[in-house]
């Protein structure tokens, strides 16, 4: 145990420290929220999987949801995630990048103007806030469960590390500590599922001990389950969680597509996004595969397991020898700060880029707003840190954020697609869409019952997109200049050059040499088209195994 | 007390109100975990040949079971689901219990680790996946899967179309090439 603690201790030392280091050269906004806009796709893939893959949506509550659910779970990783991913890639990162904007509020208000864009961005503050304290609480809660040490004192120590580095380093430093602990996550973490599969035997082996002679139900095993599942019907995951949450949370998500923006080029961007779905599905092998046999190793070892939460943190202390452990602890403190960091760096971008600058304190200087972003940074923190206790008290977490998710994710996944896809679109229709489709969802939810936040947000995008149609009809055409640049039938060849000339003109000299970017064909092996198309063949393989 | 002390006030006050119900939510998971660590403790007297130290901590676990858990399973079913299951799974705890005192006397150590396996395991949270009732498709599942499916695949290709068409008719009106990459 004492090796596992030095371990640990030297992972948190070296965080602190390489995040100082990166922060050194953060002069400007450009550098603290876009990282200067400098990051190869290689960043661009580590720091996107680290972003989506914390505590919360990975190892502890997906791992959690895997042992109380089983394999149901495993579609957020191999057919929901990396459909998302390259969606996202391909088609709606291009819109955002072209843009030249920080945020995808920022996108929002040139299409629609600004109030469909507060909405949407308080929205978000709020489910960021909320996850920030989930992924303490559960960081908190496995340290405590692992090492019994305290709850609270390990809490303030994440906090500490992960505030430092984002608070000095911004993006920059998020990106590039996302990237090792990208490294750190998926070689510290690897090792379990081997372990495990030899002590149950296989895949076979766990279908044969709790299907055989336990008389679990076969839906445990089951990826995609009949319309009648409790947790997830496969019909309604197919079209609300893949086609609107998933995507949604993929093209909407600021920490995701912000990662994206810090991008050196377009190619970068859009590669680093189709690339990630890589990792994505591999993520399943770390701690969904695992959390299925976990019931066989609890039982034959009479390991204690109060919830689902904390059934990943009991597997991995009575399984793993002294020092692999400690090693397998910073893999995973890994996941929880990049995912800590990267949404608490779009937090604060969101309310300093889209609050503080475009609607309280206008014309300052862009040293005000970088202080004004550490400053923001440090209350995001400190208000996920009151936020904690309220946490604690919600059953399987990723409930409480899906639930706030699908409220949010429907409406936009609306407002976008004909943002993009119908310049008859305008402002009128597209925020009577959005608090319809909102208030709708609270609505399926608290009224009608339905607890299927996937279900809720489908039908959601439905009356969203319905209610804003039928609302431009009845008003006017936006604006031929409100849509330059923004929808599908925009000619981005020539405003190439502008957009380039903006950046430049945003990040001084170091994206100046506009001449220079003219588009290559990239080699045949970097083609994304060739990688996307790879990738989703390898999505039906693992269905068709796993089922 | 003006408005810049009150407001730190009232932080710390909330703080401390939902700290306090945490603490008594977690009760529950602690005093089971309490039961657990007799019990495991109880496995390893036996492994050590000391079977009075193991009776000890047979006793200490049969305590908290009897005292604590027993009492706020009761309790916590008359309020809250989350300890249906716990309530339906105490009688098998009581056998459990019974036959982990005959199998302590008889000195039995693999009889006896797998009863305290099988007492740890019936007082840990299952997986709710585990009662999940088998796949069934009914006609109409089957018409709502297929049309989500064909339905997903016919609207692709026709907007995909339309996407298509409608850039490139843009593209070849002003006289341009359709950019790469």
């Amino acid at each position: 145990m004492t090796s596992d603690f030095i371990i640990i201790g030297l992972y948190l030392i070296l965080m602190f420290v390489a995040g100082l280091f990166f922060s050194r050269n953060i002069k400007n906004t450009a550098d603290y929220f876009l990282a200067a806009r400098s990051a190869p796709w290689f960043w661009i893939m580590g720091a996107i999987w680290a972003t989506n893959i914390g505590f919360l949506h990975g190892y502890l509550a997906h791992g959690g949801a895997a042992y109380e659910w089983g394999l149901i779970q495993a579609n957020f990783e191999w057919f929901q995630g990396p459909f998302g991913y390259i969606m996202s890639g391909l088609f709606f990162i291009a819109f955002y990048w072209r843009a030249g904007v920080y945020t995808v509020p920022h996108f929002l208000e040139r299409r629609y103007g600004s109030a469909i864009s507060l909405i949407y961005n308080f929205a978000w503050i709020v489910i960021f806030v909320v996850t920030i304290a989930a992924e303490f609480y559960l960081g908190g809660l496995f340290l405590k469960n692992l090492l019994h040490i305290p709850f609270w004192p390990t809490v303030l120590v994440l906090a500490a590390v992960v505030g430092t580095y984002t608070l000095l380093g911004g993006l920059g430093a998020a990106i590039m500590m996302e990237f090792v602990q990208f490294i750190i996550m998926m070689l510290g973490t690897m090792p379990l599922l081997f372990i495990l599969l030899h002590l149950v035997g296989g895949f076979a082996g766990i279908k044969e001990v709790l299907i055989g002679q336990w008389g679990v139900s076969p839906q445990y095993f089951t990826v995609l389950p009949d319309i009648h599942h409790p947790y997830g019907p496969g019909p309604w995951i197919v079209l609300g969680q893949c086609l609107v949450v998933t995507l949604g949370w993929c093209a909407g998500h600021q920490s995701m597509v912000q990662r994206n923006l810090g991008a050196r080029s377009l190619y970068d961007a859009k590669f680093g996004y189709v690339v990630a779905s890589i990792p994505k599905t591999l993520g399943a092998f770390l701690y969904i595969v695992p959390m299925i046999a976990a019931p066989i190793i609890f039982a034959g070892n009479g390991i204690f397991v109060e919830r689902a939460d904390a059934s990943y943190g009991k597997l991995i202390l009575n399984l793993l020898p002294s020092g692999m452990l400690g090693l397998f602890i910073a893999g995973l403190l890994s996941a929880g700060l990049s995912s800590i960091s990267s949404v608490l760096n779009s937090t604060s971008t969101m309310i300093v880029k889209d609050i503080y600058e475009r609607h309280l304190v206008k014309g300052r200087s862009d040293h005000h707003y970088f202080v004004a972003g550490r400053a923001a940074t440090f209350a995001v923190i400190a208000l996920s840190l009151l936020l904690v206790p309220v946490v604690l008290k919600v059953y399987l977490i990723m409930w409480l954020e899906q639930t706030l998710l699908a409220m949010v994710l429907g409406p936009f996944m609306g407002v976008l697609m004909l943002a993009i896809f119908w310049r008859r679109a305008n402002a009128a229709g597209s925020l009577a869409g959005f608090i319809t489709g909102g208030f709708f969802a609270i609505l399926l939810g608290q009224a009608f019952g339905v607890n299927i936040f996937f279900e809720i947000s489908w039908w959601s995008f439905v009356v969203t997109s319905i209610v804003t149609v039928a609302v431009t009809w009845l008003t006017a055409k936006p604006r031929p200049e409100q849509l330059d640049g923004l929808t599908w039938e925009s000619d981005f060849r020539a405003k190439l050059g502008q957009v380039l000339k903006e950046r430049a003109a945003e990040n001084g000299v170091k994206v100046a040499a506009v001449q220079r970017a003219n588009i290559r064909r990239p080699p045949w092996y970097l083609n994304i088209k060739y990688w996307a198309t790879a990738i989703l063949l390898s999505q039906i393989v693992l269905l068709l195994f796993f089922g | 007390m003006n408005s810049r002390k009150i407001i730190p006030f009232l932080l710390i006050l909330s703080f401390l109100f939902f700290a306090h119900a945490v603490l008594s939510q977690e009760r529950f998971n602690d005093v089971r975990q309490q039961m657990a660590d007799h019990l495991t403790a109880v496995k390893t007297w036996l492994r050590a040949n000391d079977r009075e130290g193991a009776k000890k901590r047979f006793d200490e676990a049969q305590k908290v079971w009897e005292t604590d858990v027993k009492r706020m399973i009761t309790e916590g079913v008359k309020t809250n689901d989350q300890f249906q299951e716990y309530f339906d799974r105490m009688t098998e705890v009581d056998e459990h219990f019974a036959a982990l005192a005959q199998e302590l006397e008889s000195g039995e150590a693999p009889k006896v680790e797998s009863r305290v396996n099988a007492i740890i395991w019936a007082i840990s949270h299952h997986p709710r996946g585990f009662k999940v009732p088998p796949p069934r498709y009914t006609m109409w599942d089957w018409v709502f899967g297929l049309s989500i499916g064909i339905g997903f695949c016919v609207f692709a290709i026709v907007f995909g179309l339309h996407l298509r068409r409608s850039y490139y008719r843009r593209y070849q009106k002003q006289g341009k090439e359709p950019p790469k990459g």
